[in-house]
């Protein structure tokens, strides 16, 4: 009869306990940064004919996919992964595509939308007749469709990077997957290299800025945190991140502490201003407010993980080092790879000509 | 006759009962008939048209193994029998669940406000759902999935933990039951407030269980929690006896010959079991357990035999309907369509009882 009384509190403590260990974020990071087998040094070395469907690939999920032949009909269900089947050539094939608040490239404007930010029209998906559908992970709303439609028989692949080396998997995994793997593998190695000669153009500044990434100030400050895709790309852009918690705030107290001396607005899309910010109450005392180093950003370019994420690691550090910015864009890769990206009225991306897929 | 009871009954006799409440068997052909209708329209409707003459001929080959004469895609066939029909089903399901439920909870708690939530199942289910989503993706047995599973054994949870504190205390019984169930109810929500504030970019999964839905109902699913909430549903309209009897008080159900304790907690868990299914596949849905009963009480008055069948149709046909509505009006959670539904009509009632609540 004692030993019932400790029932309930021992059975409290341990739902708090299992309440309290961090996430489910560990899931789809362990499978993304784990290098597929079939992934960068074969590659890299020369040339691979082209694949034999069927073929069975592992995605970001751990789940062995099979797709019986080379897909005619995608269905693309995240932003990044339409930008990739666009540049490695497969973007006549997309038959249906996720909204996305900037079409890039503009030809993906024409596909039809059969998902948006808080769903799948899975009917719309089914009725399209896909023979590959590509999907964000279950932490977004999309696990119900991927259930779905694995169980009406259509291969669905989960491809959902959270750091640059599960883009670039990612990247390769769709070129295996869409039979476009000469071009996916080309425009992995390109991203791969133009990463790290930036990173090395950053690591010659001469200094190493605290910079605070603001995503959102309604209802609270909202930045990332540095174990997120955002904290790789500020430590590649040879910056010192004021770090968010997991749930992605932190407390003007901690920010006011931390005094940052570089602020970027990943929120000017929103209409957020340097003015605004100088502003608002609290903020005149920090050293980028002071100095007048706020700096609008594209928080699409710094954080989709697919072939613009170097423009958004360009942006970056043009903003926290300013005395670099004229050294960039760097000069096109010689022998540029990929298939063309026509002109969106932005300057040419960092691909250049890219030469007619194999 | 003191309370609740009176209350109940009230409600029947203050006013015109309509003439179909002489015949409950009318009643309930007309509950068939429309839930029927209600299936049908629930699965010809969605985002995609398929015409209503090929979803019949679909429906009559895979379930009848009828040959109508008609040609269809794969395409629609999928969409109608593997998307839309197990879902207008699990609807069905879990509308009978919650209105048996939630009839048993107001019979024996004897409290018109009593939902199937009233013991903490939600919080233990919302949490439970927290808790799947917090750890690895695993799937359990049966394809069944980890977050329905844990969402259920959270529902039971909650409820045993409240059935067990509530012995203890100087209050009556019910009492004891309702606030205890409270208790726990909040010390479980603050559990999930934690649980949503560790999850991170995972969010959002536990806010799709919160809001409810049935997007993630499949044939699995389905055929788990129909045995379930259908047995759970017939043991208890078994006891309607017994149920009767609590309307009239626990020293009056005693003299009757009903054994309180026993039958209370046989009660009390065969509810609990139905809601707990029903949420493990559906999420949380609210009004349909409140507010099905009472309606139907309003037509045939408080006597449990006629009260049980009829709220479990009656909540079948609202939720498929909601589900169908929701669906309609651009995917809108099924819990604001059913709020709306439930609180107006609620409001309503509560203006009309001349006699006034009490415990």
């Amino acid at each position: 009869m004692a030993a019932r009384r400790f029932l309930l509190p021992c059975v409290l403590i341990a739902l708090l306990a299992v309440a309290c260990t961090p996430g489910g974020e560990t899931s789809p990071t362990i499978a993304a940064s784990v290098p597929h087998a079939s992934a960068p040094g074969t590659a890299a070395a020369s040339p691979s004919p082209a694949p034999s469907f069927p073929v069975t690939l592992t995605d970001d999920e751990g789940t062995a996919v099979t797709i019986a032949a080379e897909p005619q009909r995608i269905v693309s269900l995240t932003p990044a992964t339409t930008e990739i089947l666009f540049t490695i050539g497969a973007g006549d094939r997309i038959v249906g595509k996720v909204e996305d608040v900037a079409d890039f490239p503009p030809e993906a404007a024409a596909i039809p939308i059969v998902a948006r930010f808080d769903g799948v029209d899975i009917e719309q998906v089914v009725v399209l007749e896909p023979d590959l559908v590509i999907s964000a992970g279950v932490g977004l709303t999309q696990g119900d469709a991927v259930e779905q439609l694995r169980r009406a028989d259509v291969p669905v692949l989960v491809v959902y990077p959270t750091t640059i080396d599960g883009g670039l998997a990612g990247i390769r995994l769709i070129g295996r997957a869409t039979g476009f793997v000469d071009a996916a593998d080309s425009l992995a190695i390109a991203m791969e290299q133009r990463i790290d000669e930036l990173e090395r153009l950053a690591a010659t500044a001469t200094e190493r800025p605290r910079v605070f990434y603001e995503i959102d100030v309604t209802g609270g400050i909202f930045t990332p945190p540095v174990d997120s895709i955002y904290g790789e790309m500020f430590l590649l852009a040879g910056a010192e991140p004021i770090s968010g918690d997991a749930s992605y705030s932190i407390s003007l107290e901690k920010l006011v502490a931390a005094d940052p001396e570089v602020i970027l607005l990943g929120d000017a899309a929103y209409g957020v201003t340097a003015e605004a910010v100088a502003d608002r109450p609290g903020w005149k005392g920090m050293t980028a407010v002071r100095d007048g180093r706020i700096h609008p950003i594209d928080d699409i370019l710094v954080t989709r993980p697919g072939p613009r994420l170097v423009e958004g690691l360009e942006a970056l550090i043009r903003a926290i080092h300013p005395e670099l910015a004229g050294q960039l864009p760097l000069p096109l890769p010689s022998g540029s790879l990929g298939p063309p990206v026509p002109e969106t009225g932005k300057p040419t991306t960092w691909l250049g000509s890219w030469p007619a897929a194999a | 006759m003191t309370g609740t009871g009176a209350t109940l009954g009230l409600w029947a006799r203050g006013r015109a009962r309509p003439s179909l409440a002489r015949r409950p068997l009318a009643l309930a052909a007309l509950c068939l008939g429309a839930l029927f209708v209600v299936i049908v329209a629930g699965v010809a409707a969605g985002s995609v048209a398929v015409p209503p003459i090929d979803t019949i001929a679909i429906l009559a080959h895979r379930v009848l193994g009828l040959d109508l004469g008609l040609t269809w895609t794969a395409a629609q066939e999928t969409i109608v029998f593997d998307l839309r029909l197990p879902r207008v089903l699990t609807a069905m399901t879990v509308g009978i669940g919650l209105s048996v439920a939630g009839a048993t909870f107001q019979g024996v708690l004897r409290n018109p406000l009593a939902d199937p939530y009233v013991l903490g199942t939600a919080s233990g289910a919302a949490l439970g759902a927290a808790v799947a989503v917090l750890l690895p993706r695993v799937t359990l047995i049966l394809d069944f999935g980890l977050l329905h599973g844990l969402a259920f054994a959270g529902a039971l949870g909650a409820v045993l933990l409240v059935y067990r504190l509530s012995r203890v205390g100087g209050h009556g019984q019910m009492t004891s039951l309702l606030l205890t169930g409270y208790a726990i109810g909040s010390l479980l929500a603050a559990g999930l407030a934690l649980a949503m504030f560790a999850s991170g970019t995972n969010l959002r999964q536990i806010f799709a269980y919160l809001l409810g839905g049935f997007a993630s109902a499949s044939w699995v699913r389905f055929a788990t929690a129909l045995p379930i909430v259908l047995g759970a549903s017939a043991l208890i309209a078994i006891r309607a006896r017994a149920l009767n009897g609590f309307l009239l008080g626990e020293d009056a159900a005693a003299h009757l010959g009903v054994d309180v304790r026993r039958e209370r907690a046989i009660l009390l868990g065969l509810a609990s079991l139905a809601t707990a299914a029903a949420v493990s596949v559906s999420g949380l849905i609210g009004f349909v357990g409140l507010v099905a009963p009472h309606i139907v009480r309003l037509a045939v008055g408080p006597n449990a035999r006629y009260v049980l069948p009829l709220s479990a149709l009656f909540g079948a046909i609202l939720m498929v309907a909601a589900d169908l509505a929701a669906r309609l009006l651009g995917d809108i959670p099924v819990g604001v369509v059913t709020a709306v539904i439930g609180a107006p009509f609620f409001l309503a009632l509560l203006r009309r009882t001349r006699a006034g609540y009490d415990l």
